[in-house]
């Protein structure tokens, strides 16, 4: 077996190679390495795929996504581990040790995860270089009830009577509608407030952002937002080809996008900015910026903008949005609290990080 | 020194095969696989062994050693092929550590 490090550069090289994209599993998708190399936070040499291969086969493999964090008045490197995939049928030959070891090595023992699977951070946990940082709380608001794939999942040999419960989410769905035309008239949404939709961090966004940005741990500003709303890991398509099918982790939904929403008040101009992503029925507030104060407003245009998009559920990784939320009143059947789970190596464990805030999308979950 | 390294080893298998299944049990034994082509550790398993490793080699011979380096990592199917290929790169890294 052998492992082998690609670093930026390399993957840039294996873009342009063909033999790279021929191997039965795939190690990484091309919009995924087409996004690490223009990551605004990357050096050329900075390693950012750790491969294991035997009989020139793909038998494990390790993203690692370079980012900065902000604390003590200075930036530290630091990479997040992304795409952990171990060939089941090799559990017991260590690879996904060697594949962590490595990653440590090469980051000098500054490495991150965000969430990960249970099997992860069971080794995550074994090897006792990580700490576990208090969890984003937050918030799924369910507003579509969704009865024909609550039921079907749970119950697949319903089928049958799939065209019923499609009639019933039809019905459901009008009552939502409904509902949700009281809420914005009761609440004189549209009166209050107006919004900007951006595909692009633009000039006014980026100094609002520099201004409210300076406790998050990340501090994503405009270029790195531009980043990712350029350069995406999940492409919309209508159904997996051959590539994503060789690939264990998601490249293709059916639905997929950024949307940069700007939140005017009439009296106070621009009082928020987020960045949404929406994957087929969900939308997720990745990043968000806005005082304190302004949180209801806030929270009332996300509400607005997924109701708006036709979403089923919402999920807001923002305590001050979640909070705002109850306050609302919005037409919703059921909310979940949710959390994203962040663990960074002992080596940042001295760093004030309880001071920092962590948005919703830091890590690569603003990727999915 | 190689005796020691063993018993510390085995000491290491007895916390480890506290935490797997009875089936599961490594036998303290130096032909007893570990990872690799023969291995019977997961890599959460495996890195509870480094870690263990690592602790009782500072507790127990007095001398710290790194596992995780990357030239350990580079030769994982012949260092932690079994316990007795294991002790016998300890000893190595303990005698470089003198010689250094």
């Amino acid at each position: 077996m052998e492992i082998k490090t690609f670093t930026v550069a390399d993957l840039g090289l294996a873009l342009l190679s063909e033999d790279f994209w021929l191997t039965k599993t795939l190690p990484i998708t091309k919009q995924r390495a087409l996004s690490i190399c223009h990551n605004p936070r990357a050096e050329k040499d900075d390693s950012a795929l750790l491969v294991a291969y035997q009989d020139n086969q793909v038998v494990g493999y390790l993203g690692i996504l370079p980012d900065k964090l902000f604390f003590n008045n200075a930036d530290h490197k630091v990479g997040w581990l992304t795409g952990w995939w171990v060939d089941p049928c090799l559990a017991t030959k260590g690879v996904g040790a060697i594949l962590l070891y490595k990653a440590l090595n090469a980051y000098r023992d500054r490495v991150g995860v965000s969430g990960g699977s249970k099997e992860a951070r069971n080794v995550l946990h074994a090897s006792q270089k990580f700490v576990t940082l208090a969890p984003v709380k937050g918030l799924d608001i369910r507003f579509r009830f969704n009865a024909t794939n609550a039921i079907l999942r749970k119950f697949p040999w319903m089928k049958l009577f799939r065209v019923g419960f499609k009639i019933a989410d039809v019905m459901l769905d009008e009552i939502v509608n409904l509902r949700r035309l009281f809420w914005e008239r009761r609440t004189h949404i549209l009166q209050r407030l107006t919004f900007e939709y951006v595909s692009s961090i633009d000039a006014e966004t980026g100094r609002f952002i520099e201004r409210h940005h300076q406790h998050d741990l990340t501090r994503k500003g405009k270029a790195d937002l531009d980043w990712i709303m350029t350069y995406p890991w999940i492409v919309s398509a209508p159904q997996k080809e051959s590539a994503s099918r060789r690939y264990y982790f998601s490249s293709i939904s059916a639905r997929f996008f950024y949307l940069g929403v700007k939140v005017f008040e009439q009296n106070n101009g621009m009082v928020g900015f987020l960045m949404l992503s929406v994957r087929n029925d969900r939308m997720r507030v990745v990043y968000s910026h806005f005082e304190s104060r302004h949180a209801p407003s806030i929270a009332a245009a996300a509400v607005y903008q997924a109701l708006a998009m036709d979403v089923s559920t919402l999920s807001l990784y923002d305590e001050r949005l979640v909070k705002s939320v109850a306050g609302l009143r919005c037409p919703f059947w059921s909310t979940q609290s949710v959390s994203r789970g962040f663990f960074l190596s002992k080596a940042f464990a001295g760093s004030p990080l309880a001071d920092c805030r962590l948005h919703g999308g830091d890590g690569d979950f603003a990727f999915y | 020194m190689n005796e020691k390294i063993t018993q510390m080893l085995f000491n290491v298998l007895d916390e480890l095969n506290q935490l797997r299944p009875r089936e599961e049990h490594l036998a303290k034994e130096v032909g007893t696989p570990l990872a690799g082509d023969f291995g019977r550790l997961d890599s959460a398993a495996l890195i509870n062994l480094i870690v263990l490793t690592e602790e009782k080699s500072a507790h127990e011979l007095g001398r710290p050693i790194l596992l995780t380096d990357d030239r350990t990592m580079s030769q994982i199917n012949t260092v932690f092929r079994t316990v007795g290929s294991l002790a016998d790169h300890i000893h190595l890294l303990l005698n470089e550590k003198r010689d250094g």
